[in-house]
């Protein structure tokens, strides 16, 4: 298989990004109001005393960094699917020689790395303004967390794929969206796992929405080896089926799929 | 040899009916009411290699759903497609790299980019080397005169400027089928006089296979020999192009205005549809009389201030195939 195809789409979805960049002021503006929001909500819960695990200052990081997994790669798979779905342009992208569900990915995945890259920055700025430093954190640690971070992104995107490929059978698919997004916020992105209550801890554990967000900034907050080879394995894991996932979702809508507009 | 060969071919959707009230809905959530809809129903035709086929009909009539069953997109609910040889829906990824598609109300090109530069994308998912594929844009730029146009944005571009962008995108691969989907809709009597040469071209100099669809009647007329005309998902007639002109596409309606009241005196194959005061509406049979015989009596009758011919719209030709009665009619009902 030529894999030249793939890198080609990557560079010309990063390209479509820059020449698009006004359209990412809008989620920068977003970015920094939903930070402040929760910022100050944060600050407020932590006047009533330390809370277990994380310090106020972790908790800000911590914040920043769901955040920038979430927002990193909102890369609007799932919305995309459905408008070519419904608009019908889906009929250009699938009679092609590639295939589909990976040809995808590098396509999302330039516009991926465009707000990794500046979502990145204005995390790290947002952090260091509200929260500064934080005490003992070690730079060496951090390639390893960034490794978990982007296994978050890529079990996050192979979902929403997921999900967004059952609009090539049903016609309404959006309450999946729904429900995907508050768990992930539910379960990691908004109250880190730690705060749950026990039961819901253990379980969590076992689910994937947790190793979206939780695990890449609990590793970048508060770095440990133990943490490190419990989160990986589960990460690794979920990569797997949710691309499994993907791809039995795909196999099984286009057989089916009901290709409205024209 | 057959570059297309179909055979009982069918499509039937499920859509979900939903009635009106608030009673229905919570009725439709426990029980959901479906109804089949026959998109392509029962159709059999062959398209030689090098042959251009118009495939027309009115709006909704089956014409993209058949060419999304061509081209693998959708696969059909029974009868057998064959298309270069290979099973669209089950050898897809290889017929790809055989066909091109250009669907008129949709793009392929990126909407911020140039299009050079999704030329360039195309060129490596068809696996072009980048030798072959400057080649390859070079001689498309040349023909279809977009060389100005490679480096604006696609956003910039006007419907035509675009349109020709798309038909050379779809091309780069040297597919030896095109597939056009309404490729002139929306686009100025020039410009699709434009885009009809250049398919012509392509044709002619290349021996490409050409599956046309529209619902303009001078998009069939232009290019090609042969039309299949589609109605309801059955295919109501097969003939050449000229028959078909002969048979069914004898009329021209003039609309006339006049500088002052006037009164129109006989003559043999005119008939009015609509009178004012100061101008009609005229329906002419051109085997009766021609356009020019026409003009020539509408001039003696008055004063003339305005004058358009147009053909009739598809949905007219189409009720007037079937008023002809099943003598010419190819499987119809």
């Amino acid at each position: 298989m030529k894999l030249r195809k793939y890198f080609i789409v990557t560079r010309i979805s990063l390209q479509n990004s820059l020449a698009y960049r006004s359209s990412a002021i809008g989620g920068l503006l977003f970015f920094s109001l939903f930070i402040f929001v929760f910022f100050h909500l944060w600050r407020a819960i932590y006047k009533g005393g330390e809370v277990t695990g994380y310090s106020l200052t972790q908790m800000i990081w911590y914040l920043c960094i769901t955040e920038l997994v979430v927002f990193g790669c909102r890369s609007g798979v799932f919305s995309q699917m459905n408008d070519d779905v419904k608009s019908g342009s889906i009929a250009y992208q699938l009679n092609r020689p590639y295939h589909y569900v990976f040809f995808q990915f590098f396509n999302a995945l330039g516009n991926m790395v465009f707000n990794l890259v500046i979502y990145g920055i204005l995390a790290i700025i947002l952090g260091l303004i509200m929260a500064g430093p934080i005490p003992g954190f070690r730079f060496a640690n951090l390639p390893f967390a960034l490794i978990s971070v982007v296994l978050g992104i890529v079990i996050n995107f192979f979902f929403l794929m997921t999900l967004g490929l059952t609009a090539f059978r049903l016609e309404e698919n959006f309450a999946f969206y729904l429900i995907y997004q508050k768990l992930v916020f539910m379960l990691g992105m908004f109250i880190p796992v730690e705060f749950l209550p026990r039961w819901l801890q253990s379980i969590a554990l076992y689910l994937p929405f947790s190793y979206v967000a939780w695990a890449p900034a609990r590793l970048v907050v508060a770095f440990s080896w133990d943490l490190f080879w419990q989160v990986i394995p589960m990460q690794l894991v979920w990569v797997i089926v949710s691309i499994l996932m993907s791809l039995g979702m795909y196999t099984y809508g286009v057989k089916g799929i009901q290709a409205h507009g024209g | 040899m057959a570059a297309i060969e179909v055979e009982g071919l069918c499509k039937v959707f499920r859509t979900r009916i939903k009635e009106e009230g608030l009673k229905a809905s919570f009725r439709a959530l426990a029980r959901p009411a479906y109804k089949e809809v026959k998109a392509v129903d029962n159709i059999s035709f062959t398209v030689e290699q090098g042959e251009i086929l118009a495939f027309i009909g009115p709006n909704g009539a089956g014409k993209s759903t058949t060419i999304k069953m061509l081209t693998g997109i959708l696969h059909p609910t029974s009868g057998k497609v064959s298309v270069l040889g290979m099973g669209p829906a089950t050898q897809r990824r290889k017929l790809s790299y055989r066909i091109g598609t250009v669907f008129g109300q949709k793009s392929q090109l990126w909407f911020h980019l140039p299009p050079i530069d999704s030329f360039a994308l195309l060129g490596a998912i068809y696996d072009m080397d980048k030798a072959a594929l400057k080649k390859r844009i070079d001689e498309l730029t040349e023909r279809f005169e977009i060389g100005d146009l490679l480096k604006t944005p696609v956003r910039k571009l006007s419907l035509g400027q675009r349109i020709r962008c798309e038909v050379a995108a779809s091309l780069l691969h040297s597919p030896d089928i095109l597939f056009l989907d309404e490729p002139t809709i929306g686009l100025d009597v020039v410009v699709k006089h434009r885009i009809r040469e250049l398919i012509l071209q392509m044709n002619r100099e290349q021996g490409t296979t050409i599956f046309l669809t529209s619902h303009d009647t001078s998009d069939m007329e232009q290019l090609c020999r042969r039309a299949i005309v589609i109605d309801q998902g059955r295919i109501i007639l097969d003939v050449p192009v000229k028959k078909l002109k002969y048979d069914y596409m004898n009329r021209k309606i003039i609309a006339v205005r006049f500088t002052s009241e006037y009164k129109l005196s006989e003559l043999k194959g005119i008939t009015p549809e609509k009178s004012g005061r100061m101008g009609a509406r005229l329906s002419v049979d051109t085997r009766v009389c021609s356009i020019e015989e026409a003009m020539r009596w509408l001039i003696a009758q008055g004063g003339v201030a305005d004058i358009t011919v147009e053909d009739p719209p598809m949905e007219d030709i189409i009720a007037s195939i079937f008023e002809g009665g099943g003598r010419t009619l190819n499987g119809g009902r």
